[in-house]
Formats: structure tokens, C-alpha cells, sequence
């Protein structure tokens, strides 16, 4: 992270000394000597700044072939009309800030986009306003770029036809943050992304996933939230994943989950906030992962584990209100559950220790019969399930029997990050 | 009474039919790698002997699908694959023929494109570089990996 943010401390002042040394300034507007971007693009050279004046420029399939700065004014609109992308940046240590970029159209098999970044080392894509657009921000090969503080806008209709707000496809060393991010497929995209964080964003209402890792290693996201998503985070065949302090709520819907983990190898899970979700986790295929001190408040399920995750830890984590703590589809357990608080616990606290003094077991009976006929969902709430949670309790036949929390917190923990709920 | 003999006998067609299904866009997940399938160039579908019907969101995953052994292949009836050119629609994939290009990304990285035909393939192999297989020559060498 320090690397990340050095990085781009040192891109900035090569960035504001080039433009200092030796550079030119070009003005365009429409009653300026130079009056279209791709003028002044063509009229460039390395270190110069390019500033656009307010006014809407029906311009589009621009290339950045220089190290320039392109500076917009409030106001200042490339309006690619559905007639191509918008710009694409093909040189290193490039910076594009404060644009608005309307109007790219769908395309077949191209992945359109309002910005393109085409394997540069380098680059700042910030405050920028990007509005109904196929793709918006697309890094594809390139390094420390930082994309920060854009305002993203799609009109997703169908999944096929919209695409992703912000994708990262084969990059390094990349920081987002504090974008907001409505109305695509995904929200933020990486496939063969390392080393990046993702921070501060708010990605909504977007079709798919807000946030979709594929086959991408050692990155972080925190502090991000991500709500009315088809599902909120999909983490799928990665290691080491970083997930802290973000909030993933009311990703509802039949195959909606706050975060799906599928072949997700060593990951941290700390201090997030899950609220009223269909199922906050999905664990599929996932080993080693430390889901620590979240809180987990209205859920349909809070914890749904496959049987083919193993060694994962579960521990000081608040389940309040949720429908199923935990669920599995597996009769053996390999996970691990302690000092967590339980607000179905009802057990006592003789020692007063705040533990309770008898495990509590998080899979309930009629989650197990749930599991295998999905149909039965009807008797949820009816006394009979009640009676037969009541028998498992004493006399446990059906539910993995290594399947409890032998600590469980007799008190909530104040964990701050349910704030939100209230 | 009539109509519900009609009625129960229609359910009793369908009910065991080995018909395709088509893939429901933003709902339908994929068998193999659970993700929601969006991408309408690249889908793929099994229907079993038996009429169980699994969709993939990319051929990869079908294929990968069939190397895990939970389905064997003599099991399936139908296997279906996208066809590129016209997207949202199947074309059998024992007879279709495949691109892998890294011009053409698909949903889960192993960029396969399938077509109605050889020649379809190479048209698209001319322009956006890569290798082409057929059915049987693509499950190979996902197996032998």
C-alpha cells in the first residue's frame, strides 16, 4: 500500500515539474485558436498541459500519443455520440482530470470505453464525470495508474449490453478509490490484476457484481460499500484478498449473495459490516480465510459454507437478526468457530467470564433440512420447526457435530461498524 | 376433468423432457464456476440423459466441467455452446468449431469463441490471431493440463 501511494506521489511531481519545465500550455474552446481535443492533441508534445474550456466537444476515438496533462473546466463535455470510444491513452505518465465523457455507444465485440488505458506505467485518471457509456474506465496491460474520485454513471438495462464501470484486465500496482460506480455490469473489474487496492468507493445498483475479482493475487479492498447490487463482491480464484471495513448491504435477490468467495485461498475478512442480505457469505471451494469481528445483522443467511472449504476461522464476529447463522451442505466440518456472539445463543454464564459456558451450535436443524429440500422453506417460522430445533438441540443427530462454537460471547461485541443499520 | 388430464398430462411431457433451456441472462449462475451468467457471445448448456439441464458462462467451464468427472460425457445427451456470431444462440458444440484468442476475452480467461463452422473460425482466426480446435481437440488439451 505505502509502495502504491509512493509510486504515485513520485508520478505526480515528475507530472506538475514537466509541466513547469520546458512545456506549453493549449487553451481549447470553441472561439480559441485551437477548438477541438484531437487539435490539440495532434499539436502536443511530451510535458505539455492541454486545458479544456467549458462547452460540449463532439469528438470521439481520441489517442493520447504524448505525455500530456488534459485539464477540463467545469462544464467541458466530450460527447462521443454513439459514433466511437471516447479517449485512449497509449503513453506512460499521462493525466486526465476533471472531464466529463458522455454517450459510447454498445459495441459487439469491442469493449468500447469512455477512457482506455493501453499498457502504460503510469497514469492519473481523477474527477472525472462519465455518463451512459458502455465501458467507462478500462486498464488493460498498464501499471500505478491511479483512478480516483470519478463519478461513473451507467444505464444498464440488460447484463449483455452494458459493461463494466471501472475494469482492470492484466495490471499491477493499481489505486482506486473513492469513485462512485452506478448502473454497469460490474462495478470494478480485475482479471489478472496484483498488488492494487481498492478503497473508498461506493459501487450501487450495478447488474452484476459490485466489486469482481478473477485470478487476481495479493490485492485489498477496504472501506468501500457496496449496496442494491445483483450480489455485492464476487472474489473468484484468488489468493490472498484483503477484505476490511467495507460494507456490503441489501444485495437481495434468488441468487444474490453481500460476498461470494469461490477458490479463494488465504484470505483476511475483517470488520465489515453485512446488512440484509440474501446470504452475507458464500464459501465455495475457499480454504484458510480469517473472517474476524464482522458484524453480520439481518441476513437471510449469514454464513453459507460449502463442505469443500476447509481450515477457515470464524471468530469474534457479531450474527444478529439473521434468519441462518451458518449453513452447510456437508455433514463433517472443517472449519473452525469460536468466541463469537450468537443472539440465538441460549445458554448461561455461571462464571460470569462473559463466555457462555455451553457450545452453541450455529447450523440449525430446519437450515439442514432447507439445504436438502429448498421447498420447505414454508414451514420456516411454524412451531414444528420450532420442536424440531428444540430435539436437535438436546440430542444432536443431523447436524456436524464438530459444528459449534465452543466460546460463544455472552455479550455483543461493540464493533462500531454497525452504525449503519440503525 | 378433462382439462386437468390435459393439464397433468402437458406436466408430464415437459416434466421429463430433454429439452434446452435458454440461459436467463443476470440470473441463470453457472454450474461450474457459480458466477452470474451475463455474457450472451459465450454461454454453454448441458442436458443430460436424464433431462438435467446445466448452464455454463463460458465453454471453458462447460469443458472444465466435463474434466471434473462429476457428469460424465456419455451421460450428456446435448452439449450447446454460444456461437459468437450470433449471440444468445446455441449451436451443438460437437460439431462447432473454437478460437482461442486472446483478441477475444471470454468471461473466464481462456478466451474460446465457438462458431457454426471451420470457415467461421478462420474468418475470425485471420483477424484476431489465435488457434482453432474442435470439440474433441479442446477437451484434450483442457485435460491434459
Amino acid at each position: 500500500m505505502i509502495r502504491i501511494r509512493l509510486n504515485i506521489t513520485v508520478l505526480l511531481i515528475t507530472l506538475l515539474t514537466a509541466s513547469v519545465a520546458g512545456s506549453k500550455e493549449i487553451t481549447v474552446c470553441s472561439t480559441c485558436g485551437v477548438t477541438t481535443i484531437a487539435q490539440a492533441l495532434a499539436e502536443s508534445s511530451d510535458g505539455d498541459v492541454i486545458i479544456l474550456k467549458p462547452g460540449i466537444y463532439k469528438e470521439h476515438s481520441l489517442t493520447v500519443a504524448n505525455r500530456i496533462e488534459l485539464r477540463a473546466d467545469e462544464g467541458a463535455v466530450l460527447d462521443a455520440d454513439k459514433k466511437g470510444p471516447g479517449i485512449t491513452i497509449k503513453h506512460d505518465s499521462v493525466r486526465i482530470a476533471g472531464l466529463t465523457i458522455r454517450n459510447v455507444d454498445v459495441s459487439y465485440i469491442n469493449d468500447l470505453s469512455a477512457v482506455m488505458v493501453d499498457n502504460v506505467s503510469g497514469c492519473v485518471i481523477e474527477r472525472n464525470v462519465i455518463e451512459d457509456t458502455f465501458f467507462a474506465i478500462y486498464l488493460a496491460g498498464s501499471s500505478m495508474c491511479k483512478v480516483e474520485g470519478n463519478r461513473i454513471q451507467g444505464q444498464a438495462k440488460t447484463e449483455s449490453s452494458s459493461g463494466n464501470g471501472i475494469h482492470l484486465w492484466k495490471c499491477s500496482a493499481m489505486y482506486v478509490a473513492d469513485n462512485q460506480i452506478t448502473g454497469h455490469r460490474d462495478g470494478i473489474y480485475l482479471e489478472f490484476v496484483s498488488s492494487s487496492s481498492i478503497r473508498g468507493n461506493y459501487s450501487g445498483r450495478n447488474l452484476r457484481y459490485g466489486l469482481h475479482f478473477m485470478f487476481s493475487d495479493s490485492n485489498s479492498y477496504s472501506g468501500n460499500t457496496f449496496e442494491n447490487n445483483g450480489a455485492g463482491v464476487a472474489v473468484m480464484y484468488s489468493k490472498f484478498i484483503k477484505m476490511t471495513g467495507n460494507t456490503f448491504k441489501n444485495n437481495w435477490g434468488e441468487s444474490a449473495y453481500g460476498l461470494l468467495l469461490k477458490e479463494l485461498y488465504d484470505g483476511l475478512l475483517e470488520d465489515n459490516l453485512f446488512f440484509r442480505n440474501t446470504a452475507a457469505i458464500h464459501v465455495e471451494g475457499s480454504n484458510r480465510i480469517e473472517i474476524v469481528r464482522n458484524d453480520f445483522i439481518e441476513n437471510g443467511w449469514a454464513l453459507y459454507l460449502l463442505g469443500n472449504s476447509y481450515e477457515n476461522k470464524v471468530t469474534a464476529n457479531n450474527f444478529i437478526n439473521n434468519t441462518f447463522d451458518v449453513s452447510s451442505n456437508s455433514s463433517r466440518n472443517n472449519n473452525f468457530y469460536s468466541e463469537n456472539y450468537w443472539d440465538k445463543y441460549k445458554g448461561y454464564d455461571l462464571n460470569r467470564d462473559g463466555t457462555g459456558d455451553v457450545p452453541y451450535r450455529p447450523v440449525s436443524l430446519f437450515s439442514v433440512i432447507l439445504e436438502k429440500s429448498p421447498e420447505s422453506i414454508i414451514m420456516l417460522r411454524s412451531v414444528a420447526v420450532d420442536i424440531l430445533d428444540a430435539i436437535e438441540r438436546v440430542i444432536p443427530s443431523v447436524i456436524p457435530e464438530t459444528l459449534i462454537d465452543d466460546r460463544p460471547k455472552f455479550t455483543r461485541y461493540s464493533n462500531d461498524r454497525d452504525k449503519g443499520t440503525s | 376433468m378433462n382439462a386437468i388430464i390435459i393439464l397433468f398430462s402437458l406436466l408430464a411431457v415437459f416434466g421429463c423432457s430433454k429439452e434446452t433451456e435458454p440461459i436467463e441472462y443476470g440470473k441463470d449462475q453457472c454450474a461450474h464456476c457459480r458466477m452470474t451468467i451475463v455474457d450472451n457471445k459465450f454461454g454453454a448448456e448441458m442436458v443430460t440423459s436424464k433431462g438435467k439441464v446445466y448452464k455454463f458462462d463460458a465453454a471453458e467451464c462447460l469443458v472444465n466441467f466435463l474434466n471434473t468427472g462429476k457428469v460424465p460425457e456419455s451421460e450428456a445427451e446435448t452439449l450447446l455452446v454460444t456461437n459468437l456470431e450470433s449471440p444468445g444462440n446455441f449451436i451443438d458444440a460437437r460439431s462447432a468449431a473454437f478460437l482461442i484468442s486472446p483478441k477475444l476475452r471470454s468471461p473466464m480467461g481462456e478466451n474460446i469463441s465457438a462458431f457454426s463452422g471451420r470457415n467461421a473460425a478462420e474468418k475470425f482466426k485471420e483477424q484476431y490471431t489465435g488457434e482453432t480446435y474442435d470439440w474433441n481437440s479442446l477437451v484434450a488439451m483442457f485435460r491434459s493440463r
